[in-house]
């Protein structure tokens, strides 16, 4: 290496030894660094709640917060003619793997599930949603798809009221009209089968020897499903 | 002559340097397996060594010994290997309808530790990734608070930071195997987790700035993408929209909650949630918002339609439970795995990892007959709280057939399940939250294969 190199290395760590003694030093005279976690200040603003507004955009299952404005039937359902019924159906029955409006009959789709053939591909609107509020906001929030919160607040209410009929919601009729008051009242057929998980509900031990006498059913794979094959066989090492 | 078989005890272990406590575990161990391992095919030999090929040839120099290496800078960022090419993130490209609102996989078959690359994190989105630009982004918090306060994300790095190693799962890790076999592959049936080092702001730190209303139960985050993600997080005294009390069990995660603006040490990936996302440890990872901008305190639930439609599970008593928020106990062992095959008879570790959403893991226990007997397992340290925990064993492989599988039981007492006890009160359409215990079969011919016990 030659001499100017090191020189310059020397006078790095020079600096460096400089700049670390005067960080010390001020250290030892900043009485809030402590640390005790004194409460945080002089960090970010105030905001007011009518800055917020734009953006407080969440509406609670019972109506909290839903919009001003209203939607129809007949409107929502040019809409979603034109941007929703290539993904969902035209008939709500879902297309290219996308969700249907439409499931089976909410006492169908309880039977189905007591006989543990229900499918994700049997879940709609009229067996699998609780409250007709969070469908609009989940419509104004993230629909359409390609084009997100893209919907005034009167066409998301008109295609709200729109699936809802497709999927024969009781008391969405085709004149029914859907807005901040007429959404809460909206009983859906599956909100009854809703229940919170009340905890752990299995109960496994630690068994340690002869856990169970007999032979054990092993199940394989029964079919290949597409090219998912990922590994690389470790060869012996070899001459 | 059975201790040998399975588990040899290296030759000189103490003079090596193996506290003699250790190599009493390890006897310990050592034992306890090999009378687990009673189906076991006797060999002729003790020695594992026996029956080596002979080298023979004079070594030559490989091509790298001969030239100049790439000068520093010369990769800015740094990539693995050209030869590591094929340990990449995956996806399935059956199970979603495109890949904007979809999910790719960790593979955990080359991953040695408890830390993922980053560059591996597994990925979901409900909208796709976006670049936020984090000079323009803000962080509102608002509702049931004294004051309203809006935080750019430099105003965020300068607060008090927190930082802790936690694993992020995605609820529906291992969901296509509720139903039977479907993936021959550990990045597939475990692959929708993480776990990363993140820094950030303690929730509790700004529920302090801004002066949250102790009458506030619930709060959500919202993100700045197109699905503009929401989710209800319970804290203490949350009702849910019937009125019934959420457990206590799910009611304090919250306080270990962070605003996280790096991982690993550095900045969020864009996939990730970029600039800042939302974490809390434990819970399913959807209600860890990405590239949130909004943060609401409020007294009840949302139900969103995350909260109504998609994060729930189907029953077999055709109820739809809701709020199934914390990935409880789970291990998987990642070698072997379906994803390479065994490379000849003689000595291996069985490795993997344990995970709970309620604590620490306690106990690893390793079965090799199918779970007729088990064999505690080594734990890796660190061993920290919502955390994974790499654990290993010795193995000696003689060439029969297996049925490997781990069991984790975490701090609170919780023994992972089997999937028959599973599916006995989740039935079959459940899709979240498959935690059972995961037996990998080796075959005579060193295959690895996914299987399933339906009936202990």
């Amino acid at each position: 290496m030659s001499k100017s190199k090191m020189s310059n290395w020397g006078l790095g760590l020079a600096a460096a030894a400089v700049a670390l003694t005067l960080s010390n030093s001020a250290f030892a005279f900043d009485t809030s660094a402590d640390k005790s976690a004194p409460k945080v200040a002089g960090i970010g603003m105030n905001i007011t709640d009518a800055a917020i507004k734009p953006w407080n955009i969440s509406y609670f299952y019972d109506g909290t917060n839903l919009p001003d404005g209203s939607g129809t039937v007949s409107a929502g359902e040019k809409i979603y003619s034109a941007q929703c019924a290539m993904c969902h159906g035209d008939f709500g029955e879902g297309a290219h793997g996308y969700p249907k409006m439409v499931g089976d009959p909410v006492d169908q789709f309880e039977a189905s599930a007591k006989a543990g053939v229900d499918a994700v591909s049997n879940r709609g609107l009229n067996n699998n949603w609780g409250n007709a509020p969070t469908l609009m906001d989940m419509i104004h929030r993230h629909m359409p798809f390609y084009a997100p919160g893209t919907l005034t607040a009167d066409e998301a209410y008109s295609v709200t009221c729109y699936v809802m009929n497709l999927a024969s919601i009781p008391g969405v009729g085709d004149d029914f009209v859907c807005d901040k008051t007429s959404l809460p009242k909206i009983k859906m057929p599956a909100e009854p089968l809703y229940v919170t998980n009340s905890g752990p509900d299995t109960d496994n031990t630690r068994c340690m020897k002869d856990c169970y006498k007999g032979t054990e059913f092993v199940v394989e794979k029964a079919a290949a499903i597409g090219d998912v094959s990922v590994g690389k066989v470790q060869k012996k090492d070899t001459q | 002559m059975s201790e040998n078989m399975i588990n040899p005890v290296p030759e000189g272990a103490n003079k090596a340097g193996v506290a003699s406590s250790d190599r009493r575990k390890f006897l310990r161990k050592s034992v306890a397996l090999a009378a687990g391992g009673a189906a076991i095919a006797a060999t002729t030999s003790a020695n594992a060594a026996d029956g080596l090929n002979t080298w023979t040839t004079p070594l030559k120099n490989e091509p790298t010994r001969h030239m100049l290496g790439r000068g520093v800078v010369s990769v800015p960022y740094g990539l693995p290997s050209k030869y590591e090419a094929g340990v990449v993130r995956r996806n399935v490209g059956w199970l979603t309808a495109d890949t904007i609102a979809s999910i790719s996989f960790t593979p955990w078959q080359d991953l040695h530790g408890i830390i993922t690359p980053n560059g591996l994190h597994f990925e979901r989105y409900h909208a796709g990734a976006v670049d936020v630009d984090p000079e323009k982004h803000r962080l509102v918090v608002h509702g049931m608070v004294k004051q309203p306060m809006i935080f750019t994300v430099d105003d965020l790095k300068r607060m008090p930071s927190h930082t802790a190693i936690h694993f992020l799962e995605c609820p529906a890790n291992g969901a296509m195997e509720w139903r039977g076999v479907q993936m021959d592959s550990l990045q597939f049936t475990h692959g929708m987790m993480s776990c990363s080092e993140w820094t950030g702001v303690k929730l509790t730190t700004l529920m302090e700035m801004v002066g949250v209303d102790p009458k506030a139960t619930w709060f959500y985050g919202e993100g700045t993408d197109g699905s503009a993600l929401q989710r209800s997080i319970p804290m203490e005294g949350a009702h849910d929209q019937h009125g019934k009390p959420i457990p206590a069990l799910y009611t304090s995660h919250y306080r270990d909650a962070m605003v996280c603006y790096a991982m690993n040490g550095e900045a969020l990936r864009p996939e990730n949630g970029y600039p800042i996302r939302l974490f809390v440890p434990g819970f399913e990872a959807n209600v860890s918002t990405k590239y949130l901008r909004r943060l609401m305190f409020v007294d009840k639930p949302l139900v969103t339609y995350q909260e109504t439609k998609h994060y729930i599970e189907v029953l077999p008593n055709g109820m739809i439970r809701q709020y199934n928020l914390v990935n409880e106990a789970n291990s998987v062992i990642t070698s072997p795995c379906p994803d390479f095959k065994m490379n000849g008879k003689g000595t291996y570790e069985i490795r993997g990892i344990a995970w709970s959403g309620y604590g620490k893991i306690k106990h690893v226990d390793v079965s090799i007959d199918g779970g007729k007997n088990w064999t505690e397992a080594n734990l890796v340290e660190p061993v920290l709280s919502k955390c994974l925990t790499k654990f290993t064993l010795p193995f000696q492989w003689d060439g029969s057939e297996h049925l490997i599988m781990s069991r984790a039981t975490d701090e609170t007492g919780y023994v992972q399940p089997t999937l028959k006890q599973l599916r006995e009160v989740r039935g079959f359409n459940s899709i979240y939250h498959k935690n059972s215990i995961q037996v990998w079969k080796i075959e005579k011919t060193g295959e690895v294969k996914n299987v399933q016990i339906e009936n202990v």
